[in-house]
């Protein structure tokens, strides 16, 4: 059957190349969608990972009242971290990230910063629930969140995985319509072929066994050629871009191309292989 | 080895090919089948095959009744036929070996068979010398001659022929006739579909005459023409 099939695409050498480029093409295609989706969406992550509430106490707190703030906000759940900050550390912090005032709390009667907690969530979804229930404990002032940069970066996660899904569909979409047609031009190339099989009396799996590993054959060429194309241009662009664009943070080829290459060869043999059964059922049903 | 018995076939489109056939054809015979264009004669073949089944009645083809066979056992039927068509149905890129070999690699023939399967039909239609040529190099009788070296390469019990001269010369027409009926002495049922009134006349074998679906005619040593 394989030898069949090998026999086949030598025999429409001109068509299956025709298949096989265009499957290469739209697999790579997807496979490129994949690992920029996947990239954004690391980069939504990190985002998300870095944003955190912190609630400011007022003056007259005394740190027993503090530390049941703490308690009452890890109990809320859904919090991967927090910390009471006081108003001296925060003054360290400020000076240690403003060098150039360092020298301004000299001149200043007093610490004038408060004492605060920090808390980030696990879920970045929850931010404004644990903002809310922070401003109502015992002794909060204020608390701030970055509200806006939060959902921008909730939203533009939710974009990014919703925009890589429906490409990636309508991507695969056209490889399948591709892939469909142009096994269906060869096969009906050879009908003659297909008609003279099952007159002398070659079994329904004799018949089609051929076209479908010669589909699967296409489909696996094609995934083969996207595989080398896309793990070549990953690996020169995230170099580029860790180079040039240090504060990115882009997948390690490792972390991405193993599941961009699964999904590129799944689809690239189910196309090969389904495209062919579609293609062949005209004929064979006919 | 053949047996239509009451045979109905209507086509979903409403035309009524055959009508209350009845007929037996025994292993061995030579059986020329005519009739006019439409008269049915192409569908009676078709019955055979397994590629129409009959509306009403039964067919019989070797022990198997088409009109309840089940699909998977339909290329089992068709093994035991050999099938000769009007326009030859060679694969026009591959040799002539490769054409007869075609109907044993489709089969699952054992590969060690194949070759030398291959040499005797072509041996026996006298177009073993020719084995590496592609279709294109042979004339229209030469081409039938491969095509009826496809259709006995499988040793089949029944050797069906659609017009096999009608796109033939005289001679290649009678050249193919005769080897007809070479293979027929061996044993192989032959059934031969025709317009041509010469080879039915000189050959004189068993005639069976269809006209609008129904079997007007069936005689054992008949001539194309009813004698009145």
């Amino acid at each position: 059957m394989l030898a069949d099939a090998a026999a086949g695409l030598r025999r429409n050498g001109l068509m299956a190349a025709a298949a096989t480029t265009t499957m290469a093409l739209a697999l790579l295609v997807a496979g490129g969608g994949f690992v920029v989706s996947a990239n954004l969406a690391h980069l939504a992550g990190t985002l998300e990972a870095q944003v955190e509430v912190v609630g400011f106490f007022r003056r007259d707190v005394p740190p027993a009242a503090q530390e049941r703030v703490l308690a009452q906000t890890v109990a809320l759940g859904g919090t991967s971290a927090a910390t009471l900050v006081t108003r001296a550390e925060a003054l360290r912090r400020l000076q240690q990230t403003y060098r150039s005032m360092a020298s301004v709390p000299a001149v200043l009667p007093g610490n004038p910063l408060p004492d605060s907690i920090e808390v980030r969530v696990a879920d970045p979804r929850r931010i404004r629930e644990v903002a809310e229930a922070l401003r109502a404990m015992e002794g909060v002032e204020d608390v701030v969140y970055g509200a806006a940069v939060v959902d921008r970066v909730i939203a533009l996660t939710r974009a990014v995985r919703v925009a890589g899904l429906v490409a990636t569909a309508l991507l695969v979409g056209c490889a399948l319509v591709i892939i469909v047609n142009t096994i269906r031009l060869a096969v009906a190339a050879r009908r003659q072929e297909i008609e003279i099989m099952a007159l002398v009396g070659a079994s329904p799996g004799f018949v089609r066994g051929p076209f479908l590993v010669e589909g699967l054959l296409q489909g696996a060429a094609a995934a083969l050629a996207a595989t080398v194309a896309l793990t070549a241009a990953y690996l020169v662009l995230a170099a580029r871009a860790a180079a040039s664009l240090p504060f990115l943070p882009v997948l390690a080829p490792g972390a991405v191309l193993p599941a961009a290459l699964a999904v590129l060869w799944s689809l690239g043999l189910v196309v090969g292989l389904g495209g062919s059964e579609i293609g062949l059922r005209r004929y064979l049903t006919a | 080895m053949i047996h239509f018995d009451g045979v109905g076939k209507r086509y979903p489109t409403g035309v009524a090919a055959l009508s209350q056939v009845t007929v037996r054809i025994d292993p061995g015979e030579f059986v020329f089948l005519v009739g006019p264009t439409g008269s049915g004669k192409s569908t009676f073949l078709k019955l055979i095959q397994a590629i129409e089944r009959p509306t009403t009645g039964r067919v019989v083809v070797d022990g198997d009744d088409v009109g309840a066979l089940p699909a998977a056992a339909v290329p089992r039927l068709r093994r035991r036929l050999g099938v000769v068509f009007q326009e030859f149905k060679l694969l026009p890129d591959r040799t002539v070996a490769d054409n007869v070999a075609f109907a044993l690699r489709v089969t699952g023939t054992d590969p060690v068979e194949i070759g030398p399967r291959v040499q005797w039909a072509l041996e026996t239609v006298g177009m073993a010398p020719r084995a590496d040529d592609l279709p294109a190099r042979l004339s229209g009788g030469e081409q039938q001659r491969v095509c009826l070296a496809r259709a006995i390469v499988t040793r089949p019990r029944v050797v069906l022929a659609d017009e096999p001269t009608g796109n033939l010369d005289p001679e290649a027409a009678w050249e193919i006739v005769q080897l007809l009926a070479r293979i027929n002495l061996r044993g192989t049922t032959v059934l031969v579909s025709t317009h041509n009134p010469t080879l039915v006349d000189i050959l004189r074998r068993r005639v069976i005459e269809l006209c609008a679906g129904r079997i007007v005619r069936d005689e054992a040593r008949g001539l194309y023409q009813a004698t009145r």
